[in-house]
């Protein structure tokens, strides 16, 4: 048996997603990159915005980077050191199945708590898992996130 | 000298830190006892004890034995009430030495019983926001009854035999026990409503097209034997949707009543073609049987598109024999076009056939058919040949299922005819996938109810292989790629999954059911280990060998994981204990890097080091040999001068030299002036060959496995000396990422700040 493409009908796919969070001093940044199973997304796209939207590497249509970004930051949100920062969309590239997005937040000199709500993709999917990895250049975190809890705090004190 | 103080010198070579820590930690509390924690431990405790049903070497035993049930069944299809009935005899075949007070038959359609369990044991939500048709669905509509409808269950004669069914299993009370050797015969009639797989889900069922037209792709629509062998007894673990099932072999004579204007195909042999076939469709077949690099269609698109349009309601009954098959499917719909291309396979030839709707093309007549005959080469050649006489890959939406000789696959261009490189990998991979699926588990046919992993990931891992195999006989279908992009199989894919927080992990050997990703449990993690094995442990030759060995075993038969397990390593004389017990038996993951290096300096100078230790057992310096002594550039007997010492400067080397060695030898000795300690960890858990690439400062470099053994008596740190002519500059393990190494920031030495895949996207971005 394989998974199908496509379709919320089918009870077998397993819908996943991963966050990685990486705080990177130096830069005083948090690069975020979210990895997504494109035809995941892609049911998310249609479902949001346009059906017609179709995800590929080639001749893709513009529409498809602009309902991308505007889904991923209303569907994500961080706070930290429990205030809630601006996310920058830089884009997103294609790796075989998987959808590769990345998000930075500037500006961030020291990290005490990451809070993160990540709701990708848990509109259509009542099983929708979506992981969380935080790492400092000393600790690692993780979060998983449903639908019953979609967001979470870590401690990096 | 006495012959202690001569070991203790010699032993001066072998031990410095480590006599030095014995002492000192015997100054400490004693630690208490413990088990033989070791990870290179036999798997003693894991796996059963051998017998006769099961040999240690992994292959069958002398009284192996296995069950048969042969079955005889007239099937119809109710198209305008989207029903199916029929009526079976089985034959069951006890051969086993136990006797048999009941049989277990399951029901598996009863998963979708108004009753069913299966939807009382998946944890719900309520959704802030539902589709209006999944919420109708969910919460306004009765559940669909599709569940099995058992008219009668009878013996040879006619008279009822008792039953009861305890949700997908029915047991059979027959009139006296079954003795070993003895047959038993009853028959079964039967009925239940065809689901619509699109919306409702499901692996077998209907898909309706926009023109009023069904495609139907039926599978376990029978009541069928369960496996009785000597691991389970009856294996009569329920089924709850997911895991798949355990079936034992038989032969089978199914007539299959379908509406007149239907095309259809099977598991088995057509045994009515020419009443069946029109002149022009044999004359075509005839030609498929002898066209061995391209399809050739029976039946059109123009002649599908005439077919679809008559809703016939006369009938006819398509008529297969199958031999030696666990199972049995088919697929029926006026939509379907057929083509058909011959396969070449030992001295004979085999038929790699597709049936798909118009819309599935432009694409099917493509790819489908060729996809089918690429996989049973790779298979073949990776296994045995094909023994089936055709392979069948039917286009459903949204499915990827397999049967003996028929699986049912998706993949279609979109409304306007374009098709999306998703949608072509996709279908090709499903395709390769499903085909694939006849080796393991149709033919060496493991438990998948119990053990997932059996049968998806021996198949993932092979279908990796297909995949490079397709790419390289069809380059123009992966065009501007040269290598096949396949989701699975590379080390490297693997790493998210095993990264990933632990109480959503589960070891492989987990029955599929109770995993958490199934998909990167029982099909990529597997399937991963398996190519890791292959092109890191073992190497191609001794692991093809050892993996055909296992499937020619196991061939027709039922194997259990230690079967695998012992056959991996019966045929290839390389103890893999270690390795099925990390990757299989645990989470435990992979991470091994560079900790420290240290440079060392010649010097024929004795160090206080080995003052010391000579002082503390009582030895003079006089005492000692001659010896060559190496001096660490942070210990205080360093001396800038020795950066400069060359080895023909030390005196008692020399003398060593001009005394043992003659002279037309002495141009063979290699002179090397520079020595490292290197310090490996290995954070992960699992022990691994370290692959170390060293690199030196005329910039040539060499690559060194030292083997997963390395580990056996230090899980955390081991050390090796390198002695080089050249200047040591770097060191990088696992530089290919073969290994599966889930954190690469300690793997190289200087430490790099290796940069990420994000700074590399940001970097493009910016200089765009």
């Amino acid at each position: 048996m394989v998974f199908p493409l496509l379709s919320g009908a089918s009870a077998h796919k397993f819908y996943v997603s991963i966050t990685k969070i990486d705080f990177v001093e130096k830069q005083e940044s948090l690069q975020i990159t979210l990895k997504i199973f494109t035809d995941d997304i892609e049911d998310a796209l249609q479902a949001n915005y346009n059906p017609s939207l179709i995800l590929k590497r080639k001749n893709e249509a513009p529409a498809v980077d602009a309902s991308l970004e505007n889904y991923l930051l209303q569907k994500l949100k961080i706070a930290v050191n429990g205030n809630e920062v601006n996310l920058n969309y830089l884009g997103k590239e294609y790796e075989t199945d998987m959808l590769v997005a990345y998000i930075e937040v500037a500006g961030i000199k020291e990290l005490n708590t990451v809070t993160v709500e990540n709701k990708i993709l848990m509109e259509i999917f009542s099983d929708q898992q979506n992981i969380i990895h935080v790492k400092t250049p000393s600790i690692r975190r993780s979060l998983i996130l449903d639908r019953d809890e979609p967001g979470g705090k870590l401690n990096f004190n | 000298m006495n012959i202690f103080k001569t070991l203790f010198i010699l032993g001066l070579f072998v031990i410095t830190g480590a006599a030095i820590a014995q002492e000192k930690s015997e100054t400490q509390e004693r630690k208490s006892g413990h088990y033989n924690n070791n990870r290179f431990k036999q798997l003693y405790q894991e796996f059963s004890t051998p017998n006769m049903f099961r040999t240690a070497s992994g292959a069958p035993g002398p009284n192996y034995y296995q069950q048969q049930a042969d079955y005889v069944m007239d099937i119809e299809l109710d198209d305008k009430n989207k029903k199916l009935s029929g009526f079976e005899t089985i034959t069951y075949t006890n051969n086993s030495p136990d006797v048999l007070e009941y049989l277990w038959v399951q029901l598996d359609q009863n998963v979708r019983s108004k009753n069913s369990k299966t939807p009382l044991i998946s944890p719900s939500s309520a959704a802030p926001a539902n589709l209006t048709n999944r919420f109708v669905n969910k919460y306004l509509k009765e559940p669909f009854d599709g569940g099995f409808n058992i008219v009668e269950v009878n013996d040879t004669k006619g008279q009822p035999l008792p039953y009861i069914i305890n949700q997908t299993m029915m047991r059979i009370d027959m009139p006296k026990e079954l003795n070993p050797s003895e047959k038993f015969s009853f028959s079964i009639k039967w009925w239940y409503n065809i689901n619509d797989h699109v919306n409702q889900g499901g692996r077998s069922g209907y898909e309706t097209f926009s023109d009023g037209n069904r495609g139907y792709v039926i599978a376990q629509f029978y009541p069928r034997m369960a496996v009785y062998n000597d691991v389970e007894g009856w294996q009569n673990s329920q089924f709850w949707g997911r895991d798949e099932f355990a079936l034992p072999f038989g032969n089978f004579e199914v007539n299959i009543t379908v509406p007149a204007d239907h095309i259809l195909d099977a598991t088995g042999q057509l045994q009515n073609r020419k009443q069946i076939f029109s002149k022009e469709m044999m004359r075509r077949y005839e030609t498929a049987k002898k066209s061995f690099d391209k399809p050739v269609l029976i039946v059109t698109q123009a002649e599908a598109e005439a077919a679809s349009k008559n809703f016939s309601t006369a009938k006819r009954t398509w008529k297969f024999k199958a031999e030696n098959v666990r199972d049995y499917a088919f697929a029926t719909s006026r939509k379907y076009m057929w083509d058909m291309m011959a396969v070449k396979m030992g001295s004979g030839s085999v038929m790699a056939v597709s049936l798909y709707p118009p819309e599935a093309n432009p694409l099917w007549e493509d790819w489908s058919t060729r996809a089918v005959a690429s996989t049973l080469k790779t298979f073949s050649r990776m296994t045995f040949d094909y023994p089936y006489p055709k392979a069948i890959s039917v286009s459903a939406k949204n499915q990827g299922m397999e049967y003996p000789m028929i699986c049912w696959n998706y993949g279609r261009p979109n409304l306007d005819g374009s098709i999306s490189e998703r949608t072509k990998f996709g279908m090709i991979s499903v395709i390769i996938h499903e085909v694939g699926h006849n080796y393991f588990p149709m033919i060496v046919n493991s438990d998948e109810r119990q053990w997932t992993w059996m049968d998806e990931g021996l198949n993932t891992f092979t279908q990796y292989v297909a995949e490079q195999d397709f790419a390289e006989t069809y380059p123009e279908a992966i065009a501007p790629h040269k290598k096949y992009p396949s989701r699975r199989g590379p080390a490297k894919k693997i790493v998210d999954y095993m990264a990933g927080e632990q109480s959503q992990l589960a070891p492989i050997m987990t029955k599929g059911l109770n995993t958490y990703n199934f998909g990167a449990n029982a099909y990529a993690k597997p399937a991963t280990a398996l190519n890791i094995l292959r092109e890191t442990i073992m190497g191609r030759e001794l692991f093809d060998f050892a993996f055909k060995t296992y499937a020619n075993r196991w061939m027709f038969k039922h194997p259990t994981p230690e079967d695998f397990f012992r056959t991996m390593e019966d045929a290839s004389a390389i103890d893999l204990d270690w390795f099925w017990r990390e990757w299989f038996y645990t989470t435990n993951f992979v991470d091994i890097g560079v900790k420290e290096v240290k440079q060392f300096f010649v010097s024929s100078k004795m160090t206080s080091e080995v003052k010391e230790m000579l002082a503390a057992r009582g030895i003079s310096e006089i005492e000692m040999p001659p010896m060559v002594y190496l001096i660490d550039e942070n210990s205080e007997d360093f001396e800038e001068s020795m950066r400069n010492t060359k080895l023909s400067d030390i005196e008692t080397l020399n003398e060593y030299i001009l005394n043992n060695i003659p002279v037309e030898e002495r141009s063979n000795l290699k002179s090397p002036n520079y020595f490292y300690a290197i310090s490996f960890e290995k954070p992960g858990g699992i022990p691994m060959p370290i692959l170390a690439k060293y690199t030196y400062s005329d910039g040539s470099s060499e690559e060194v496995k030292y083997p997963a053994q390395i580990w056996r008596k230090n899980d955390e740190v081991v050390r090796k000396v390198i002695a080089s002519e050249k200047k040591l500059v770097s060191i990088e393990i696992d530089p290919e990422e073969e290994t599966a190494d889930i954190d690469i920031s300690n793997n190289m030495w200087p430490k790099r700040n290796t940069v990420s895949a994000f700074e590399k996207f940001k970097n493009k971005k910016d200089s765009k």
